[in-house]
């Protein structure tokens, strides 16, 4: 790894030359707080050289001024007083770099939407809260390191998990620029879900003519190395740099095998094939489907009858002119370098027999989406004629059922996406073979949202399919014939309907796969609520995982229809193509080090890091950090009982001397915040923009994460005499670093039970989920923790320095 | 309901006026027609709860003194049911207990607004003869029914009294039984005939129903068979089946359940029963769910109320065996169950945590795990279903013989009493149709004309 040249120097105490700004922003903060005031107030602060208010800092007016001041002044710490370091600490940085100074020795104090405007009527007020922050970060710039950021080289190469249509597009995009593409398939072919449908939506295609070629294309391009009958088992290391190991299951057919299909011919045994959704069979050797790529052939060992290395049956082996069956062929495990891995698993689908009332299962004639898709289709089992299971033979009625295990508490929450779409197609292809079927489509809301699909609904409707909306409530067998009654409420009409059809079509929705948890421990990824991988941000990085290096495509992101999925699949692919073009990748200097003379090798931080960025090394009772995969979240630093642990940019001095600077003054009447950059603060400037008014005494001391508040700098603000502390992060399950919010939990729930021991007040600490858009709630809390601050006794606050002691 | 009176009462519509003109919801009779079935809860994906929903709005109107809802809904209860009393009794306990209304006695019942609609019809009258086996509730409204259209109708009855559940099971403390008695005899006015202390199968078999005449048979002999524990010690003296427990304490014989009662089930009949056991004399009363609060199949409601008066529930628990000390009942001993995948039913099914046993001691155990309808009288061309009900055609009513009719309890399975109601209601109009010699409308049909139209 090299280090990009820095400028900056890391001079001692003594050489401290501090340049505070305090801006107007207009009227916007001098509208609230007396910004001269301020300014004459940091000059007075120790080490601070230069003070200045001025109307609009972050113009380019306002920038030359710091950077002249930097030059002419030798000041090597800026402070500017001004809006959220999330919305201009960039551009400030910059502005220092271009002067010459690390951009790591600037801070900002957030005096617009923590201060001017939540205290918009309370001047006075405000402008001391105002001298608080810029008191805060002042203490905190005096003791800032200048960083360099790392600088890692990228492995150009790519491995896509999953073979369906979105894994194969992002293959065939990544290979086409040029990358080198492992393509990992657990099942013995590529295809996945879009292999096993009839037709598509809005064009009605046929969906393997479309598949098919680009399924060869995979199998054939000099880029792609295709592994299918394989999974994906260890991933490590970061981004750029992933060492993959891949076990593949042997097929036991040699790739001589030329697809002529003698073997099956005389292949004894008979077992339910999955592709077909169990409503055909297979043989134990097979191939799963007629276009599948490879073509090469398989044996299912577990129900082939021959067991372990005993050949009883020998009819594939004498069938095969070729001689590629091969009993000998072993499981192997490859090692793979990539860069950049993109996640394509797909997804599942809901399956309806815990729907008692429904009957699947129980009534023959009551099938799935996906099933139906099998016996429509012309290679499925019944040759492409819709046939009741119980008698084979053609309905005159069906009724489609939507929203089966979608939306309801029933099943899933979500909306699945496609089967509106889906059932609507399907009615239209009936319409087509037996153009005399009635059709009932029971839905809740017909979701035709995309190009095309308003169309394909009408076409649907003027077919005379019979859209009713209220789901049925019942299907009732009739035992001897198996026609189906269904009973509900049609909605529209405030009538009970009773309709009588041959066969009930579950339109089931889509849901994570069940082995999505090993894949998300593999790639350390997040999920949100709904089961399904998160991504970074769901408006501006929606490929991206939050894991650096990783991205997210097709189902296994959100259940969406083609045309979605190759549309992800082909911006992962570009927003891989970006990392690996650049060939190396920097990486932000706000990471964690370890000072190996202090570390016991206890493997406390190894086990909360979310990023598996932190490796044990018990033969020498230490532990290893590895920088280029820390994302900075600090939670390792938290729960390190030995210090030995440093959080560069937020260090355990750092906020000490923010603490102490927010309770210099007054600390009986302050709440001291800890807030995490992604979440809680970036709420309290919502609360700001929204211009929520609360009461003035909240000080906020940003971390990047929740997981970096230790219970040291807690027991400290409360030593310190501060009437309350609050602690904020993101929602549980939404954490920015996957899960390090847990630990914080976790730590506050002790700081508690401190608290009871002690007998204090435990009302005095308070722990809030608030996410990026929940200002209100911040701006609740403040109000909330008021009467808190207010009753606070002297008794207590003396009491309270005894949180510091051990114990 | 609202099958009962579909075109006022419509339980979704009554949600959406709530929330877009909640005045109106007010004023609206149908805020006053839920019965308490909880029938829609169970079916709910989303499990909402709208009996209390609607009681909440009640409440609301009971408050702002639009009680004009109120009026009608018993007015149009008045005119559907063939004893309201009982019904409001049992179905709107709610109102009377949360709310205190007055709902209407047998008395008011006398009145001459009621007279009217229960003189013999001016209209048709029929000289084909209907039996009906069982006056229990849904018998009742059927011969009612029938009767009100101008059929001459018989009702045979086992015991020596017609009513049912409504007098055999449900407690007097929630339907007086001089309220069944006066309904029965508004009932008799119209015509019908009940013949009690008549076993079919014992005293009269199918086959003479046929000789005397009858050319159509509405069976509603309801589920009046306890099921059997199959554990040890249910012989032991104390052990009650919750069916006999309930019978002996409506029929005003003292039952001796000495301080301690433990009833093993979760139905209305179990809570009924430990309800019934503290007004026995018992100090304590613990009834023993196999499953959780969520699957309990007893109305929420009632199970609230039992615990306010005291009664323990414990949930997941089952009996493994009823423990004896000289030949009568000392205890039981139980054993801690924890749900696993769903059954055909749905609901997930209990496991036992092995080792996990406990005691529990008791004078006395009353068994409610479920009733079962004895359908052993009936002929072999009258099928049954694998769960030994009566198997009828869900629209039509008609068994797999043509001119047999069934419906209530012994269709179903344990029901509540609008259940049962509705079943009659149904029965009456299928009976009707089919000595009309009209076939039951297909809903197929139904599509088709307005198809056409």
């Amino acid at each position: 790894m090299s280090k990009t040249e820095t400028s900056g120097t890391s001079p001692q105490k003594d050489d401290l030359r501090i340049g505070v700004y305090v801006c107007h922003c207009g009227l916007n903060i001098a509208g609230s707080v007396d910004c001269e005031a301020v300014a004459k107030f940091a000059a007075a602060l120790p080490h601070v050289v230069v003070a200045k208010d001025n109307r609009y800092t972050c113009s380019d007016q306002g920038q030359e001024l710091i950077k002249k001041d930097i030059k002419e002044q030798k000041l090597n710490r800026v402070v500017v007083a001004s809006c959220s370091p999330r919305l201009h600490e960039p551009t400030f940085r910059r502005a220092c770099e271009e002067a010459g100074l690390n951009q790591y020795l600037f801070e900002m104090a957030n005096i617009r939407e923590h201060c001017s405007w939540v205290h918009l009527y309370e001047k006075d007020a405000g402008t001391q809260k105002a001298k608080d922050l810029v008191r805060m970060a002042v203490a905190k710039v005096s003791l800032l390191e200048p960083q360099e950021e790392i600088v890692v080289p990228i492995t150009q190469k790519a491995l896509v998990i999953g073979g369906g249509v979105a894994g194969i597009q992002a293959a065939l995009d990544l290979a086409d620029t040029g990358y080198k593409v492992y393509l990992v398939e657990k099942e013995p072919s590529i295809g996945g879900r879009m292999a096993q449908i009839d037709k598509t939506f809005p064009t009605m295609d046929c969906s393997i003519c479309i598949l098919a070629p680009k399924m060869s294309d995979a199998g054939r391009h000099p880029n792609i190395d295709l592994f299918t009958n394989s999974e994906v088992k260890e991933v490590k290391g970061y981004i750029g740099n992933f060492r993959v190991k891949v076990a593949r299951k042997p097929r036991y057919v040699t790739k001589d095998c030329s697809a002529c299909g003698e073997c099956v011919k005389v292949c004894p045994v008979v077992a339910p094939n999955e592709f077909d959704v169990g409503l055909a069979t297979r043989h134990a050797i097979y191939t799963p489907f007629a276009q599948a790529v490879p073509s090469t052939y398989m044996i299912d060992r577990n129900i082939c009858l021959n067991k372990e290395n005993v050949i009883v049956c020998d009819k594939c082996i004498k069938a095969c002119e070729r001689k590629a069956v091969d009993f000998n062929m072993k499981p192997e495990t490859l090692e793979l370098d990539v860069g950049t891995i993109i996640v394509a698993t797909g997804a599942d689908v809901f399956d309806p027999a815990k729907l008692a009332q429904y009957g699947y299962t129980k009534h023959p004639n009551v099938i799935t989406s996906l099933e139906f898709e099998r016996l429509i289709n012309a290679g499925g089992p019944s040759g492409g004629r819709l046939i009741r299971p119980s008698d084979m033979k053609i309905p005159e009625a069906v009724a489609f059922v939507q929203c089966v295990g979608s939306r309801s508490d029933n099943g899933n929450l979500y909306c699945s996406n496609v089967c509106c779409m889906n059932t609507i197609k399907d009615a239209l292809l009936i319409k087509e073979h037996w153009p005399d079927t009635k059709i009932y489509v029971y839905y809740v809301d017909i979701r035709a949202f995309g190009k095309g699909f308003e169309d394909l609904y009408q076409r649907a409707r003027k077919e005379g399919v019979l859209f009713v909306r209220g789901l049925p409530t019942e299907v009732i067998e009739n035992k001897k014939t198996h026609d189906l009654w269904l009973t509900g409420e049609n909605t529209l009409l405030h009538e009970v309907y009773k309709t009588k059809v041959g066969m009930v079509i579950l339109s089931t929705g889509l849901q994570p796969r069940q082995d999505s948890d090993s894949v998300q421990r593999l790639c350390v990824l997040s999920r949100t609520p709904d089961g399904f991988f998160m991504e970074a941000h769901p408006k501006l990085r929606p490929v991206d995982a939050p894991t650096g290096g990783v991205f997210l495509a097709g189902c296994a992101e959100s259940p969406k229809d083609i045309k979605d999925s190759v549309t992800q699949a082909s911006a992962a692919a570009a927003r891989a193509g970006i990392l690996m073009a650049k060939g190396k990748v920097t990486l932000e200097a706000i990471t964690s080090q370890l000072d190996p003379n202090k570390c016991t090798g206890c493997q406390l931080c190894a086990k909360v890091c979310p990023y598996n960025a932190i490796t044990p090394l018990p033969e020498r009772k230490k532990v290893e950090l590895i920088e280029a995969a820390c994302s900075g979240c600090g939670t390792c630093s938290a729960e390190c009982p030995f210090n030995a642990i440093t959080m560069r940019h937020f260090t355990d001095a750092q906020l000490f001397a923010q603490i102490d600077a927010a309770t210099s003054a007054d600390a009986d009447k302050k709440i001291v915040a800890f807030c995490c950059n992604w979440c809680s603060y970036a709420g309290a400037d919502f609360a700001g923009v929204s211009r929520m008014q609360y009461p003035t005494n909240v000080r906020i001391i940003r971390t990047m994460c929740s997981g970096r508040v230790a219970s040291k700098f807690v027991e400290h603000a409360f030593a310190r005499g501060a009437a309350a502390v609050l602690v904020a992060g993101c929602h549980i399950g939404d954490c920015h670093y996957i899960n390090a919010n847990h630990q914080t939990k976790k730590r506050v729930e002790r700081l508690w039970q401190k608290m009871d021991r002690l007998g204090l007040d435990k009302n005095r600490l308070q722990l809030a989920w608030i996410s990026a858009a929940e200002g209100e709630k911040f701006a609740s809390k403040i109000k909330e923790m008021q009467s808190t601050v207010e009753k606070v006794l002297p008794e207590e606050l003396q009491k309270s320095a005894k949180m510091a002691e051990r114990g | 309901m609202n099958e009962l009176l579909p075109n006022t009462y419509n339980p979704r519509m009554m949600i959406e006026r709530i929330y877009h003109s909640p005045k109106e919801a007010l004023k609206d009779p149908a805020l006053w027609l839920c019965a308490w079935c909880y029938r829609c809860y169970r079916h709910c994906p989303q499990k909402v709860k709208l009996p209390e929903i609607l009681l909440e709005i009640r409440k609301i109107a009971k408050k702002q003194g639009k009680l004009n809802g109120f009026e009608q809904a018993l007015k149009l209860i008045s005119e559907e049911i063939a004893f309201p009393a009982s019904f409001e009794a049992i179905c709107l306990h709610p109102e009377r207990a949360e709310l205190k209304l007055p709902t209407k006695g047998p008395d008011q019942n006398a009145t001459s607004k009621k007279r009217k609609t229960r003189a013999k019809p001016e209209g048709e009258t029929h000289t084909e003869k209907v039996a009906v086996i069982g006056a229990g509730p849904a018998g009742l409204t059927a011969a009612y029914e029938l009767a009100k259209k101008g059929y001459p109708v018989t009702v045979y009855e086992a015991s020596s009294h017609a009513g049912g559940m409504l007098r055999k099971c449900i407690p007097e403390f929630r339907l007086p039984k001089s309220v069944v008695d006066a309904e029965i005899e508004q009932i008799k006015r119209t015509g019908v005939q009940i013949q009690t202390g008549t076993t079919l199968g014992k005293d009269l078999s199918f086959g003479d129903l046929w000789q005397k005449g009858y050319k159509a048979v509405f069976i509603s002999v309801g589920a009046h068979k306890t099921r059997k524990l199959g554990a040890e010690g249910e012989s032991l003296k104390g052990v009650f089946d919750a069916l006999d427990f309930l019978k002996l304490a409506n029929e005003k014989e003292n039952v001796d359940v000495g301080k301690r009662v433990v009833v093993i089930g979760g139905g209305n009949v179990a809570i009924d029963s430990a309800r019934t056991a503290i007004r026995s004399g018992a100090k304590e009363a613990t009834i023993l769910y196999r499953r959780s609060l969520e699957e309990m199949p007893a109305n929420p409601y009632e199970i609230k109320e039992a615990e306010h008066e005291g009664v323990k529930i414990s949930f997941l628990a089952a009996p493994k065996r009823i423990l004896g000390q000289d030949g009568h009942v000392s205890g039981v001993e139980c054993v801690k169950m924890q749900l696993g995948e769903p059954d055909e039913t749905g609901r997930r099914s209990p496991k036992p945590i092995e080792g996990s046993e406990f005691t529990v001691s008791a004078d006395s155990v009353i068994l409610a795990i479920g009733e079962a309808p004895d359908i052993s009288f009936l002929p072999k061309e009258v099928e049954a279903t694998e769960n030994n009900t009566v198997a009828v055609d869900p629209f039509s009513v008609i068994t797999s013989q043509p001119g047999v009719f069934a419906g209530g309890d012994c269709v179903s399975g344990p029901a509540t009493v609008i259940e049962a109601i509705i079943a009659g209601k149904k029965a009456a109009s299928c009976i009707d149709q089919y000595l009309r010699g009209e076939k039951p409308q297909e809903a197929e049909q139904v599509l088709e004309e307005r198809e056409k139209a």
